[in-house]
């Protein structure tokens, strides 16, 4: 089946919850956040879809994205040459998106479903129990970019930490300057002299400020988190 | 699922209500040898019934889709290398194939050659390594080192090839990073005559072997619609009796010009997706690889191994494509995002063992703990592309 059916298929079915066409390299239809569910569970059963196998979910921050083509996004934040979290005031704007690349063993087509959400809240409606695989790309996408999907049997951290601050795949995201009170200090190691007897830190090339001392007392507790 | 696995003795007596005891959560890893990486299963038992298994990943996680965000197009590439160390050639290709498309570069029919080459010397090497563990954690010492001693060649050649012996970094956006030595097919093939008679060696030694079918036919069945919906791809669904492989279904560089089968489970030990018949796909798959190796270096051609064309520094078109590729664990794919410039806006990298993986926690629950350790190894993970 053609993409542009597919798109006028799902179109006449669900009405305003399928928006926009997406006629790039790959083929596929913007739809509603909430309603993604319900659009899955269709296009899996209807025969002349059948779209049983999801091959990727991905979550992106769609923050600072150059429209117009020229490749003018804005740069993520990262460590200065001491190795010190860059600090930016820029807040971030911008909607967080879903992708969902679908492929049909059946009838061999594909298509993608793109979806915008806002930033202010990030709430997607869950495919898990469509296609049982994206239960670890939704919780992928929590984790990384921090999309809510609502309806998700278990939706934690999968890759990061528990205690992890942040999602570090949106284009705002500051490094951290230390983990769990451990400083990652920016040694410039380039600076350093390599001999026989070992390395030697020259001093001028640490870290300028004292490195935060852990405080026993502090620090969070750090167990066998079942 | 086997007689053991239902929770039945072998003297037919139910296991499960003789043996019932206290519910019991023991760790499967992050250092346990049978869990091929840093994984931490999270076992439930019940004496020696699984009740539930939690997979905990992300040990090795390094956020390699943030680090391509600070990076230029062709600079992530060694960055793909990481992800399967077992098979980096293969995530080389699907990273060089998602970006080509995109660019809408045309590689030269050399460097075409010479990457099926590298991809199906790589599938060799890595699936010696999932036979050889796999032989491993059923208690058989001796395939692994037989599986090691021809792996060894295929690093030779490779590091002869690109100066590395693990990460190689020797694909390029539209091409190679540089030609092939003098002589490259000369080993190549001298490699595919020793290996293919290689392959019946092992088919005697753990293949028939009466221990190892009895470990693992009928055991860890993971059926076709299982596969489908939780993402399974590579010798887990060509396990599951479907012949379907990107290269053949979803072609992409030159695999539509050679002559190769699919191999897929036919449940000749026991039932169809059982962990023996994906074992024995990863085994006949190796002489499938030896077919197109051969076929493409008889082909092989002249010319130069870049894109002629194509700036130091690529400008990628606005726009996004998910572009798969056959690696040895299944099918790797590319989410790339581009937004005109020098990087990728966003690179999702769906990685086959991610979803490999997840099926575990479906298929786990009722098994033996024995027979957990035979499907993990049957499923053939690597972390460090799970974890990215």
């Amino acid at each position: 089946m053609e993409a542009t059916a597919i798109h006028a298929l799902l179109q006449s079915r669900f009405g305003d919850a399928v928006s926009d066409y997406v006629d790039g390299f790959e083929k596929g239809s913007l739809v509603a956040a909430a309603r993604v569910a319900e659009i899955a569970a269709f296009l899996r059963d209807d025969p002349a879809l059948g779209f049983e196998s999801l091959m990727c979910l991905t979550g992106l921050d769609w923050d600072g994205y150059d429209a117009s083509g020229k490749g003018k996004s804005v740069d993520i934040l990262g460590y200065d040459e001491l190795g010190r979290p860059q600090a930016s005031d820029r807040v971030g704007d911008g909607d967080l998106g879903v992708a969902y690349a679908l492929y049909s063993h059946r009838h061999g087509h594909k298509h993608t479903l793109f979806v915008r959400v806002p930033r202010a809240a990030p709430e997607v409606a869950s495919t898990a129990a469509v296609w049982p695989t994206a239960a670890w790309h939704e919780r992928e996408a929590w984790d990384l970019v921090g999309i809510r999907f609502a309806g998700h049997p278990d939706l934690k951290r999968i890759l990061l930490d528990e205690d992890w601050v942040g999602h570090p795949l949106r284009k705002d995201y500051a490094m951290p300057g230390d983990w769990q009170g451990v400083p990652l200090d920016g040694r410039d190691y380039a600076a350093c002299k390599w001999d026989e007897s070992g390395v030697t830190l020259p001093d001028d090339v640490k870290r300028p400020d004292e490195p935060k001392q852990p405080d026993e007392t502090t620090r969070p507790e750090t167990g066998n988190q079942g | 699922m086997s007689e053991t696995a239902a929770g039945r003795g072998w003297g037919g007596q139910d296991v499960r209500r003789e043996l019932h005891s206290e519910l019991l959560e023991i760790n499967m890893g992050p250092q346990h040898p049978a869990t091929h990486g840093v994984l931490r299963l999270l076992v439930r038992t019940d004496g020696e019934i699984v009740h539930g298994v939690t997979a905990h990943i992300g040990y090795l996680h390094r956020c390699a889709e943030k680090i391509a965000e600070g990076c230029d197009w062709r600079q992530w590439m060694v960055y793909t290398d990481r992800f399967d160390y077992l098979a980096p050639i293969n995530m080389n290709f699907g990273y060089a194939v998602a970006v080509e498309r995109m660019l809408g570069v045309k590689v030269p029919e050399r460097a075409e050659h010479i990457r099926v080459i590298c991809a199906e010397l790589q599938r060799i090497a890595s699936h010696l390594i999932a036979i050889g563990t796999f032989g491993l954690d059923m208690g058989a010492w001796t395939p692994l080192l037989y599986c090691f001693r021809e792996r060894e060649e295929i690093l030779n050649i490779l590091e002869r090839l690109t100066g590395g012996r693990m990460l190689y970094n020797y694909f390029d956006i539209g091409g190679l990073r540089f030609d092939a030595y003098d002589g490259f097919e000369r080993d190549v093939l001298a490699f595919v005559n020793i290996m293919e008679q290689k392959i019946p060696e092992y088919d005697t030694l753990l293949s028939y072997n009466k221990i190892f079918i009895e470990r693992t036919a009928d055991v860890g069945v993971i059926d076709l619609a299982t596969c489908l919906a939780y993402g399974c791809t590579g010798p887990v669904l060509r396990g599951a009796g479907v012949p379907f492989d990107c290269r053949k279904d979803d072609p992409y560089s030159i695999y539509d010009r050679f002559e190769f089968d699919i191999p897929y489970g036919e449940g000749e030990q026991g039932t169809v997706g059982d962990c023996w018949d994906r074992y024995m796909v990863r085994m006949r798959e190796m002489y499938e690889s030896c077919r197109i190796i051969r076929q493409a270096v008889d082909a092989l051609p002249g010319g130069p191994v870049k894109a002629e064309d194509l700036k130091k520094l690529v400008k990628v078109p606005q726009g996004s494509l998910y572009t798969r590729t056959e690696s040895s664990k299944g099918e790797i794919g590319y989410h790339v995002f581009a937004d005109g410039g020098s990087k990728p806006f966003r690179t999702k990298v769906r990685s086959p063992s991610f979803s490999n993986l997840h099926v575990i926690e479906k298929v786990g629950p009722g098994m033996m703990l024995s027979d957990l350790v035979a499907t993990v190894g049957s499923l053939d993970i690597v972390l460090g592309e799970i974890d990215r």
